[in-house]
This record gives structure tokens, C-alpha cells and sequence, in this order.
């Protein structure tokens, strides 16, 4: 290491607060990788240059470099053609929350950050984000000279506003649930036009998160925004709405009132397919250009065909087992370890998933999280003990139990590798599979198969930090607690979680909960599943998150 | 005649208020309610609430109904639960239906009849066995198995065609068709069987009839006889056919159009009933009922305009 | 005759309005006789019977004759082409396709039957009362008939499956109900011409319930449309229950149902994995080209 770079490096400590300079520790005590100090780093605020003399400052030669994908710049001009599922409602940035949906707000819309594939937080109309000592208090910087597609200058006064309106239990947004004990309506306050300050209800470690494009109703709308979006899908990024038709797709031109680099493209088009195998069938058939997500169960056509390049990044997102921890026979935690232990990990990876996948510990921990501890043992099939477990619960003859789940990716081939796995100790699983409508029910408990059943399977998207899902689907109040767990330790050690800032703090609570939740297992996840992008091989520059949302600005054939 | 028909309008006038009734109380069993559903499992209870609230449905069963029926009454089909209007989004899929029927039509009646009549021609022997059967076995065939096996060899093996069926906006009207071969050659797969089957039966029928042997012992030409009595007789059968297959072609493809990507009236009815969006799904069905009801009239009119044989039954 | 064409949405059209209906209960002895012979030279009859023939043993004997259990799943040999240890190949659960397609028959061969007997008695019992008392009770039931008939499938099945959740149970009964208001339609026909003829009247004169002349000597003499319409339906019976399977109403999984497997699996076709739907698909094929066959002959026989 240079002496020149370390001196950098001291400077750049002295300028920071305590809960940086602890990460900074982290990383050139090698706790922690470079790109993991990098996502933890964008969070709390420090720009990506200075993160990169940092790391170029801190960084252990042994930390392997990431090379982008070798692809030829796209040339300027032409239409650029992305195919998605169609929206399930109105679209409306307040109350959107199927991935067609945020995927069309996205192409309009912007984000005070945007959170990338690797989890590390961009800024876009915000410039740069500050904290105050124990993380309940956070400000923006609002970028200069953003203007709305209808040509109207964008302020501070309008990002308040936006967040407001999400926060407003009148308004009925869909960001409710994420902004449930963290932001109230009220608490933006736009300081100046530059600047923006949240006061949150509680302090919250990765707040830059919840208003980046992980939260994708999200988008800066004005201040006087009165709803139907659908008539101007106004936003403030790259492209302008040019005509939509329902159930059929939405074109687009480049905003003239653009505040960053023009679109490659001269149009874009987004099309709308009724079900992923007709969208497979679109890039196949060259009806699209790209294929933002598709799933191995939908698209594993795909993933033979020459025609077609796939960009396969990890992601949160996973399937939940739950077992109703309230409810014969798993009131007995030996009976949900068996369960866990006799479900064939590596059978749903490789048969299921066609590898794309990381395995699951039966936590929400991704292991792409930063604060995930990796060193805690991984979980696997072990029919033995799962036996042994049983007769010790009084269960070595097996029982009967109904499993429900919904008609969608390969949640059906899930239940039925599952019941096939349990088989061996006796257990008999009995599949009801529904729409997701049905499925679902209306989400509260009693009239919800989704929170009633005694075993259910579930999707769960993927989300930039993992506070809600750790909150909101095992907490005692979590209102998606379908596995009824109720445990008072659970409930704190997750409280802390979400209030610590510094990196370390974080992974001293995750290893906790995580070492819970095997014990306690009420919860099976058995993998976290790559999001997966398909595009013809002539065409580069398109970045899909693992939320769904695609850029094509900077996409076009080569 | 126009009694006839003025009874049969009224009849059917009826059978629709009893389908709305059906429908809407039917639909009642869905489980969740609307604003659930458009804001997905994990929105809060409250901003469920607002959202019935906005959207009216929140109120009492009946009152929902009466609403809408008022409207549909006064021509208003009412805001789909999406924020759309309910013509927008029931008539391009009607039109669509419509397209997609008209085009199988046109390939399959020629067809069929042919085929029908060139078997019934040759009773007996290997062609009338082959058409017969092979008829049988392609109507046999679940449609979204055709569009499945169509969509390999045309549009991914030999790549001729598009592997779905919406043309992209602004296309000309033979790129539009061309879009449309492919499901409805499924359904020309489907029909080709019941209607060559009929027109088959009534050619034989027609052929052993007294006039058709008086004419033959007269002295006419063979093939005048033929197309003369024999085809228009054929055609009676194949019109009762044609007229009772509307209701599956318009409203009962959702499968061909799940396949296909095609934003036809059954597509638009599954997703409607699928997201309990009770104003398009009443809309639909009803819509759906009228084409099934019409068509079923214009075919017993036509029966009986061609067969003055048959009178206007005993309900009359 | 009724002016409506035979009511066929879907199936083979047959034109059974008064159709053997003619004659009087005497000579029904010499009748059946003679349509036994026919059947018996029939081809397509015997080549129909011969293909049902073949499924219904699977049905039976399925199990012990499939290579593999067809529910056991070994994920990581999914999807393996057809060879010599896996004829039709494997499915995305790297089950045996070619044993799920034999045991496959047994599901399909007891829910289609009962739907289509559900809808026959329903259907017939709604046809002889409204063919025979007319007037109101016909209006009114015809009224609700119509309505029926106006219903997409779809619709009904979507209802039914939440209403009574899904099962073989739910299809049976989805499929009796949309084939009740054809079959009555079929009936109805038969008993207008039915009515008026003398052995009715003698039976009125004797002051015989109603309920014994509609089913002990009108019905026997409709049986014949009754019986062609059954074996019609089943062919159409064997289509709807694919197609709720396709759209994911119909019976669950894992069982190893000829619908579900399509639906499974039809998106894999377009990567070359058709062995998982091809079979299947040939499956349904065969087996409603058997039944449309069978029922062809019978209807040979019955309009002889």
C-alpha cells in the first residue's frame, strides 16, 4: 500500500463519523469484503469515490477484482423493446405493487437513490445523504436543475411532499407497511429547495434504503400530483410517455427536459405479456428485445437458447415454508427441525432451479446482505436425525398434514418435491394449489389460507435490506406471520437489529437471530433464487434490478 | 315470423337479467375483497380500506348491483376496479374476439363443408375414413395442445410465423392477419371436425331423400343435384353448428388466448373474475350472452329461411 | 321437431331429436338385437372400444405395470430425453413421464365418466320435465337453462373451485353443471315428440302418476338420444377437464393428470423439452378420439 493512498485514507477519516470509521475497520481488519464495505458505505452516505479511495487504500490484495461482462457499446438510435407481465391494476405509483407495475413506473420515474444489483446505493435526484449520531434523523441533498416530463422544475419541496403522501394512512399507499414505525406522515421536511430532512419515528441503520428504489412506489411525483398517473406517467427520468394502451404495452420518446445524458435509443417500448411463458415465447420470438425477469420455471427455455444472452445476479428474494408454530403437530419445535431437515436443499437448487440459486438457511439472512453471518452452519438434509428428532416428539409414525400454495413460478413443483422429501419419515403432505388471488385470501388472519394454513407456501420478493421481512412475516404483531412464531427474544433481538448502524453491531444481532431461527425453525427457506435477465445477444447496455425494474436508457443494439 | 322473433328477443331479454343476477351473486364467493386484490398481500389493512372506499366497494351487495345495472342500463358500463373504463377495455377485447373467430371461419367453413361433402360422396370408402376420422381427431385435441404444437414447428422451428397474437400498434391489416393464423388454425383444428361430421350427415341424408332421387331419375346431371339440393341441405346442419360454437369462440378461448398473449373477451373475463373486478366481469359475460343469444336466433332463422319444411316448433 | 339445432357446445353434434324414438315399447327386443349387430360389424365402433379399451386397463392396472412410481420426484435428473430406462423421457421433477401418462388414465377415466353421468341424470330429468309438462314450468326452466348455456365455462369453473375448493369432486361437479342445461336441451327434443304419442295418452287415461309415465315409459323410450348424448359428452367431458387443468382449476397436483402435466410443462417446449407434453397431449388425443369413435358406432346403431 502506498503511502500516498494511506494518507488519503487518514484525511478521509478524520472528515467521517464513528459508525464509518468502525467500517472502515471492518474492512482492513478483513471482516468484511470490499463490496461489502462498499453497499454498507453507500448506505451510510459516503460517496462512491471516496469509497473507492478506500477501498484502494484498505484493501487486502487477496479480494478478487469483478470484471464487468465483455459487451460491445450499443449504437445510438432505434427503438429498444422490453417485454414484461402486465401491470395487475391501474398503474399508480401510490398504490402499484406487482412487478409489471413498478417496472413501468420505473421507466418515467426516479428515486432519491437507486439501489443496484450489488445492493449498493447510487444517488440520483438526491446527491448525497447524511445521519445524525445514532441514525433517527436523516438528510438529502436534492439534485439542481431535475425537471418533470411536462417541463415543470422539480424541488425539495416536492420530494417532501411525495414522501408525505406515501406516509399518509389516508392516502392508503402501498408503502404503508414499509414505512410502518419508521417514517410518519409530516416528518419530511423540505429544509430549503436543496434539501430534505427525515425525522424518523425510530432510529433506523439503513434508512437511504427504504426511499431508494427498493421501496418502487417511490418515485418523485409533484407536490399538487392529484392521481391518475396513467394520463402522463409523469416522472423525472430518461424517457417520456409517448402512447399507453392497456393490456397491450406503453411507447416512449426521450425527455427533452432530461437532467442526465440523453437515452441511447430514439423510443422505447414496454410490452405487456398476460403470463411469463407468453413473454418467454416474445423474446424467443423477437417480439422483445429484453426480458427484465424471468424465472427457471417460466423460462427455462431460455436458458438453451443460443439466441439468448442471460444476466443471472443473486438476489433476497426466496420462498417461505411456514409451520404454524400454534398448530398440531408443530407446536413442537423437534418436529419443525425434522421438517427442515428432511426437505432436499440440493434437490430444489440443482432439479428446480437449474442451479440458479444460493442456498437458504432457513432465515430471511440472504447471503448477498452484508450483515448476514456467513459461518453459521448451514442446514441440510440429514433423514436420520430427522427421525430421531420425531420419535423423540412421539411422531416416528408419521402424520397427515394439508399444504397450500399458490399457481405461480415453481411454487407447485416446490410442494410436491417437499412432499416427496417428507415422505420417508411418514410424513403425508396434501397440496391444494390456488390463484394467487385465492391464495392470498385478504391477507388478515382468518380469512387468508396464505396466514391460516398450517404449512403454506409463499413468494417473497426481493428487498434491499431484510428489516421487513424479518419484522413483518415472525414478529409477534408481524401482520404476516403466517407461522403464528411468538417469541419475546425474536421480537427484541430484531428491534435491535433494525436500530443498529455500524456493520458490526448489525451482524452480532443477525448471528443471533439467525442462530434462533434454526433452533426454533419456524420458518423453512430452502433457497434465495437469482434474478435472472434475458436479451438477445445483439443488443447491450440494459440493467435490470433484482425489484424488477429495467433501465434501457443506456440499451440499444450493437 | 316477427312474432316469432319479438318473442325470442323477449325470452332472451330475460335469460340476460337472470345471467347478471347469476353472475354477480356468483361472484360474491370470491374470496378477498377488491381493494385487496389491486394492492396486493402485503399492503396494510388501512390502505385496503381507503381504497374500497374510493372505489364504492365498500357498499352493501345490492347497491353495488343496482348501480351498475342502472348504468349499464343508460349505456354506461361503468370504471373497470384499474381506473379504465369498461367499454375500453370489453370492446377491443370483443373486437378482437370477433377477428380472430371471423378469420377461423373463413378458413374452416369452406373446408369443412367441402370436406364434409367430397366424404359423404365417397361413403365407405378410405377418403370419406380419413376425413372422418382425422376430423374427429383434430377436433379431439384440447385447443391449447394445437396452440402449443403449432407455435413449436411454425413459429420456433421453421420460424415463419409469430409465436403470439398481437400484432404491435400501428400494423398494417395483413401484418395483423398474419399474426392471427396461428390460433386460429387451432381453431380451425377444432371445428373442422363437427362441421365437416354435419355437413357430411346431411349430404348423405339429403342424397337418400326422395327429391334428390326423383331429380337423378329425371335426368339431371349428377353434380347439379348435387350442389343444388344436396349442399343446401348440408349447409342447415353446419349453420346449427357454426351458430351454437360462437359461444366458445367468443368467451370460452382463454386458454388459446393465454398461449397466444391475445387480449381477447375471454382473457378478459378470466382476469376480471381472477381480480374480482366485478364491473368488467358483468360486462363481459353479459356481452358474451347477447353474441351467444343473437347468434343462436340468427341461426334458427336461418333454418327455418332454408328448410321451410320445419316450422317454428311448438313453443310457438 | 324443435326449431333449435341439436345444442352443441362442443362434442361431436348428433341429431337425436326423435330419433328412435318412434316406435312403441314392443318391438324393443328385436331393436336392441339388431343394434347389437350392428355394433358388432361396426369398425369404428370395435377400433373405438379397442383404444378405450387400452386406457381403461391402464386405469386399472396402472400401477403395477408403470416402471416407476409416478410421484416419486428426483430433481436432479429432471428433464432427460427419452431413452431406453425412460421411454417418454422425464419431467421437470425428473418423474417418469411414460408411468405418470399410464396411471395418468385413472383419474380422468373416474372423473369423466361421473361428470358426464352427473350431467346426463340432471340433464335428462330437466329435459322430461320440461318436454313434458310445458307451459310455465318449461318457460322457467328453459329461461334458466338459456342462462346456463350463456356462461362461459370458465366462469363457472372459477366460481366453483373457490366455492367448494379444488378436487376431483369440484370437477365433477363443474362439468355435471354445464353439461345439465345441453343434455336437457337434447332430451327435451326427444320428449316433444315423445308426448303425444298413444302409449302416453293410455298411461294418462290410467291415471298413472306423473312421475311414473315420465320415467317408466317415457324414458325408457328416449333412451337411445340419451345414451348417444352421454358418450358424446364424455369426449367433450375429456376436453373440459384438460382445459380446467390448463388453467389450473382442475385436479391437483401431484397427480399425475394428462391436463396438469400440459399445463406443467407447455412452456418448456420452446427449449426443446416436448417429451413432457407431447405425451401427454397424444394421451388426451387417443382417448377422446376412442370415446368419439365409440360413440359414433353407437349412434349408427341407434338411428338404424
Amino acid at each position: 500500500m502506498s503511502s500516498d493512498a494511506r494518507k488519503q485514507v487518514e484525511s478521509i477519516r478524520g472528515r467521517v463519523d464513528e459508525v464509518e470509521n468502525h467500517l472502515i475497520d471492518e474492512l482492513r481488519a478483513g471482516r468484511i469484503n470490499r463490496r461489502e464495505f462498499v453497499r454498507r458505505g453507500s448506505v451510510l452516505g459516503m460517496s462512491l469515490s471516496t469509497l473507492g479511495v478506500i477501498v484502494a487504500g484498505c484493501a487486502r490484495p487477496d479480494v478478487a477484482k469483478v470484471s464487468p461482462p465483455q459487451t460491445k457499446p450499443p449504437k445510438p438510435g432505434g427503438t429498444i423493446r422490453a417485454g414484461i407481465v402486465a401491470p395487475a391494476a391501474a398503474i399508480d405509483p401510490i398504490k402499484i405493487s406487482d412487478e409489471g407495475g413498478l417496472a413501468v413506473l420505473a421507466m418515467t420515474g426516479q428515486f432519491l437513490v437507486f439501489s443496484d444489483r450489488h445492493l449498493v446505493l447510487h444517488p440520483v435526484i438526491a446527491t448525497s445523504w447524511t445521519h445524525n449520531h445514532d441514525g433517527s434523523v436523516w438528510t438529502f441533498k436534492i439534485r439542481r436543475g431535475v425537471r418533470f416530463t411536462d417541463g415543470t422544475a422539480m424541488s425539495a419541496e416536492d420530494v417532501a411532499a411525495t414522501f408525505n403522501r406515501l406516509a399518509d394512512p389516508k392516502v392508503g399507499s402501498n408503502s404503508l407497511s414499509t414505512f410502518a414505525g419508521v417514517l410518519s406522515k409530516g416528518n419530511t421536511q423540505a429544509l430549503d429547495p436543496e434539501t430534505v430532512r427525515f425525522k424518523l419515528d425510530a432510529p433506523n441503520g439503513n434508512f437511504p434504503h427504504i426511499v431508494s428504489s427498493d421501496n418502487y412506489n417511490a418515485i418523485i411525483l409533484p407536490r399538487d400530483y392529484s392521481g391518475n398517473w396513467q394520463s402522463t406517467f409523469i416522472g423525472t427520468g430518461p424517457w417520456k410517455l409517448q402512447n399507453f394502451t392497456p393490456e397491450v404495452g406503453v411507447t416512449y420518446v426521450r425527455n427533452p427536459h432530461y437532467w442526465g445524458p440523453p437515452a441511447v435509443a430514439d423510443t422505447s417500448e414496454l410490452k405487456f405479456y398476460a403470463q411469463e411463458q407468453a413473454a418467454v415465447l416474445g423474446l424467443q420470438g423477437n417480439q422483445v428485445d429484453v426480458l427484465p425477469h424471468y424465472s427457471v420455471a417460466g423460462g427455462r427455455a431460455l436458458l438453451t437458447d443460443p439466441a439468448i444472452r442471460t444476466t443471472q445476479f443473486h438476489s433476497a428474494a426466496y420462498r417461505e415454508i411456514h409451520l404454524r408454530c400454534d398448530k398440531e403437530p408443530f407446536t413442537d419445535k423437534r418436529v419443525r427441525q425434522a421438517m427442515a431437515l428432511l426437505a432436499d436443499r440440493r434437490g430444489m437448487v440443482e432439479g428446480l432451479l437449474a442451479t440458479k440459486s444460493d442456498y437458504g438457511n432457513d432465515s430471511p439472512f440472504a447471503p448477498i446482505y452484508p450483515s448476514t453471518v456467513k459461518s453459521v452452519a448451514q442446514r441440510q438434509r440429514d433423514v436420520a436425525k430427522a427421525k430421531e428428532l420425531l420419535s423423540a416428539a412421539g411422531k416416528s409414525g408419521g402424520f397427515s398434514v394439508p399444504v397450500n400454495t399458490s399457481n405461480d413460478f415453481e411454487l407447485p413443483d416446490l410442494a410436491q418435491v417437499l412432499q416427496d422429501n417428507v415422505l420417508v419419515a411418514g410424513i403425508r403432505l396434501n397440496i391444494t394449489v390456488s390463484d394467487l388471488g385465492t391464495y392470498y385470501g385478504s391477507s388478515t388472519f382468518g380469512t387468508s389460507p396464505w396466514l391460516d394454513s398450517v404449512v403454506g407456501i409463499t413468494d417473497y420478493g426481493h428487498r434491499g435490506v431484510p428489516n421487513v421481512t424479518l419484522d413483518a412475516t415472525l414478529t409477534t404483531k408481524g401482520p404476516w406471520n403466517a407461522a403464528h412464531f411468538r417469541n419475546p427474544t425474536y421480537d427484541k433481538l430484531v428491534a435491535s437489529y433494525i436500530a443498529a448502524l455500524d456493520l458490526h453491531a448489525q451482524r452480532r444481532y443477525a448471528r443471533q437471530i439467525q442462530e434462533l431461527l434454526l433452533d426454533e425453525s419456524p420458518l423453512i427457506i430452502p433457497y434465495f433464487y437469482y434474478f435472472l435477465t434475458g436479451a438477445h445477444n445483439n443488443i447491450s447496455g440494459e440493467y435490470s434490478t433484482a425489484m424488477g425494474q429495467v433501465d434501457v436508457s443506456r440499451a440499444g443494439a450493437v | 315470423m316477427a312474432r316469432f322473433i319479438g318473442k325470442r328477443l323477449a325470452l332472451g331479454l330475460i335469460t340476460l337479467f337472470l345471467l347478471s343476477i347469476f353472475v354477480f351473486f356468483g361472484s360474491q364467493v370470491l374470496p378477498g375483497d377488491v381493494g385487496r386484490r389491486v394492492l396486493g398481500p402485503f399492503a396494510t389493512p388501512g390502505a385496503v380500506k381507503a381504497l374500497n372506499h374510493q372505489l364504492g366497494t365498500d357498499r352493501s351487495v345490492i347497491s353495488q348491483y343496482l348501480s351498475w345495472i342502472g348504468g349499464f342500463l343508460h349505456g354506461d358500463l361503468g370504471k373497470s376496479v384499474t381506473g379504465q373504463s369498461v367499454s375500453g377495455i370489453v370492446g377491443p377485447a370483443l373486437l378482437k374476439s370477433a377477428a380472430l373467430a371471423l378469420l377461423a371461419f373463413i378458413i374452416v367453413v369452406p373446408l369443412a363443408i367441402a370436406g364434409g361433402v367430397f366424404a359423404a360422396l365417397h361413403e365407405g370408402r378410405l377418403s370419406d375414413r380419413f376425413i372422418s376420422v382425422g376430423g374427429l381427431s383434430a377436433t379431439s385435441v384440447p385447443d391449447f395442445v394445437w396452440a402449443v404444437l403449432l407455435i413449436l414447428v411454425f413459429a420456433l422451428w421453421i420460424g415463419v410465423l409469430p409465436a403470439t397474437a398481437q400484432a404491435p400498434p400501428g400494423a398494417g391489416f395483413f401484418t395483423q392477419v398474419e399474426y392471427l393464423i396461428l390460433p386460429a388454425l387451432c381453431l380451425v383444428f377444432v371445428l373442422f371436425g363437427y362441421i365437416a361430421r354435419m355437413a357430411r350427415a346431411g349430404t348423405i341424408e339429403a342424397l337418400d331423400a326422395d327429391y334428390s332421387r326423383t331429380a337423378l331419375i329425371k335426368g339431371l346431371p349428377y353434380r347439379s343435384v348435387v350442389f343444388k339440393h344436396v349442399l343446401r341441405n348440408s349447409l342447415l346442419p353446419t349453420i346449427a353448428v357454426v351458430a351454437t360454437q360462437v359461444g366458445y369462440l367468443i368467451g370460452g378461448l382463454v386458454a388459446i388466448e393465454l398461449v397466444f398473449n391475445y387480449q381477447g373477451i375471454g382473457q378478459a373475463l378470466f382476469r376480471a373474475a381472477q381480480q374480482k373486478d366485478f364491473p368488467v366481469l358483468e360486462s363481459a359475460v353479459l356481452i358474451v350472452g347477447i353474441v351467444y343469444l343473437v347468434a343462436t336466433l340468427l341461426a334458427d332463422i336461418a333454418y327455418s329461411v332454408l328448410n321451410p319444411r320445419i316450422r317454428y316448433g311448438s313453443e310457438t | 321437431m324443435t326449431t333449435q339445432p341439436a345444442a352443441t357446445t362442443g362434442g361431436a353434434a348428433v341429431d337425436v331429436g326423435g330419433v328412435a324414438a318412434q316406435r312403441g315399447p314392443s318391438d324393443a327386443k328385436a331393436a336392441r338385437r339388431e343394434r347389437l349387430a350392428v355394433l358388432a360389424h361396426s369398425k369404428t365402433f370395435i377400433a373405438g372400444s379397442v383404444i378405450l379399451g387400452i386406457w381403461i386397463f391402464c386405469a386399472i392396472f396402472g400401477y403395477v405395470i408403470a416402471p416407476y412410481d409416478p410421484l416419486k420426484t428426483d430433481p436432479i435428473n429432471a428433464l432427460l430425453a427419452p431413452s431406453s430406462s425412460h421411454l417418454f423421457g422425464t419431467d421437470t421433477l425428473g418423474r417418469d413421464v411414460f408411468s405418470r401418462v399410464i396411471v395418468g388414465a385413472r383419474d380422468i377415466l373416474i372423473v369423466a365418466p361421473l361428470a358426464t353421468l352427473l350431467g346426463t341424470v340432471l340433464g335428462t330429468a330437466l329435459g322430461l320435465i320440461t318436454g313434458y309438462f310445458r307451459g310455465p314450468v318449461d318457460d322457467i326452466l328453459s329461461r334458466i337453462i338459456d342462462t346456463f348455456l350463456a356462461v362461459p365455462v370458465v366462469i363457472v369453473g372459477l366460481l366453483a373451485l373457490v366455492a367448494l375448493g379444488p378436487s376431483k369432486l369440484t370437477v365433477i361437479i363443474v362439468i355435471g353443471i354445464v353439461f345439465t342445461p345441453v343434455i336437457a336441451r337434447t332430451v327435451r327434443a326427444a320428449v316433444l315428440s315423445e308426448r303425444d304419442l298413444e302409449y302416453v295418452a293410455a298411461a294418462r287415461l290410467r291415471n298413472e302418476k306423473t312421475r311414473y309415465i315420465l320415467f317408466a315409459e317415457i324414458l325408457p323410450n328416449v333412451l337411445g338420444p340419451v345414451i348417444v348424448e352421454f358418450t358424446v359428452r364424455l369426449g367433450y367431458a375429456i376436453f373440459t377437464i384438460a382445459t380446467l387443468s390448463f388453467l389450473g382449476f382442475g385436479i391437483q397436483p401431484p397427480a399425475p393428470d394428462w391436463g396438469l402435466q400440459i399445463f406443467e410443462h407447455y412452456g418448456l417446449i420452446s427449449g426443446g423439452y416436448w417429451w413432457p407434453v407431447v405425451f401427454p397431449a397424444l394421451a388426451i388425443a387417443s382417448l377422446v378420439v376412442g370415446v368419439n369413435l365409440v360413440s359414433d358406432g353407437l349412434s349408427q346403431a341407434f338411428e338404424r
